[in-house]
């Protein structure tokens, strides 16, 4: 289970998506490049937008999970390849399953995102692993997150911690 | 899965679905009795995990590398407790660790405190896990991780509501809404 949305949702999650983070263009490529345009206004076409994100509290040298629901809205596929965080020192993509009455987690090396879908993070679901936090991530710290996508393109967003 | 650090209980746990609606949890029916399980806390105070007189003992297993189930589980309790209000003055909430290799006593309770003080977070021996797994029919493997995640802890997910005496009296797979554990909190007590 992906946790896809349709479609019709995806537009509606760019709309609010300004509200929740500050996606920042890195090293954007392309027609990606429109990552940075959807900050100004809500005439999203292509690139990808991130909302609903947050991460969980956790001590220096601990595990956190991190939560965000991202918009592809280029009329191509798209696929999350890596996370990367300098808050963390590594963060892995995973999925949680239940199989008779067991917790299991699988990495996802890539996520795919069909075009103008979203994919949609959520507890007991795909989620980001924050592993070794290099510094306490305390309710109200903000944590960087680097996306990086297939083609090459990536994006930063500022993930608010708070407790659930 | 590798690795098998505690097998799955010998017994299987007779389960049956409660006609009479008692809980809305899975109802463990007859109670199952359970024997008390001795810990030790990180200020080297004994603490045992079993029935609480004239109130009722919550119990999950986890681990604290563990980013979503673990904490997702816990951060539900946080809102057992906000429902139940004085009530939960009488409720325990446990935490006990399947990887007690990485989490120590102290990393253990700490872990449970982050999301309410008065959560308690067990870690034992070797022994005492595999004893206190063997006897809730918890299962827990060891999977392969990477090198930033070592290993990973497949385990089973479900709550576990003991009455005064200890007896275990239903269960919560994971994924049940929260507000069961608290309606039957609130029954019970």
């Amino acid at each position: 289970m992906t946790h896809h949305r349709l479609q019709l949702v995806a537009r509606e999650a760019m709309r609010v998506a300004l509200a929740a983070v500050l996606p920042v263009c890195a090293g954007c490529a392309g027609s990606d490049a429109a990552s940075g345009e959807a900050a100004s206004g809500d005439t999203l076409r292509t690139g990808r937008l991130v909302s609903a994100a947050w991460a969980r509290p956790a001590d220096s040298g601990a595990t956190s999970g991190a939560y965000l629901t991202i918009v592809n809205a280029d009329s191509a596929a798209t696929e999350l390849v890596a996370v990367t965080s300098t808050a963390a020192t590594a963060a892995e993509v995973h999925e949680s399953m239940q199989h008779d009455g067991m917790a299991h987690m699988m990495a996802r090396a890539a996520v795919p995102i069909a075009p103008r879908d979203s994919l949609v993070m959520q507890p007991g679901g795909v989620h980001v692993m924050l592993l070794q936090l290099t510094r306490t991530l305390a309710v109200g710290d903000t944590v960087p997150l680097t996306l990086r996508f297939a083609a090459g393109d990536s994006l930063v967003v500022r993930v608010p911690v708070r407790a659930p | 899965m590798r690795g098998l650090i505690a097998g799955i209980t010998a017994g299987v746990l007779l389960v049956s679905c409660d006609t009479r609606g008692r809980f809305e949890g899975v109802a463990v029916d007859p109670p199952r009795a359970m024997a008390p399980v001795a810990f030790t806390l990180p200020d080297s105070t004994a603490y045992t995990l079993g029935g609480t007189p004239d109130g009722a003992t919550v119990v999950f297993f986890g681990y604290t590398h563990c980013p979503d189930v673990c904490p997702t589980t816990l951060a539900d309790w946080k809102r057992v407790k906000a429902q139940l209000g004085r009530t939960a003055e009488r409720v325990r909430f446990v935490f006990v660790t399947v990887d007690p290799e990485r989490d120590t006593p102290a990393v253990a309770l700490r872990y449970a405190r982050q999301f309410d003080s008065t959560f308690v977070g067990l870690s034992g021996d070797a022994p005492t896990t595999a004893r206190t797994l063997e006897l809730f029919g918890v299962a827990a493997a060891r999977e392969a991780g990477t090198p930033a995640s070592g290993y990973l802890v497949s385990h089973s997910s479900q709550q576990f509501l003991l009455d005064e005496r200890g007896a275990l009296v239903a269960l919560y797979p994971f994924g049940t809404r929260w507000e069961a554990l608290a309606a039957d909190l609130e029954r019970l007590l």
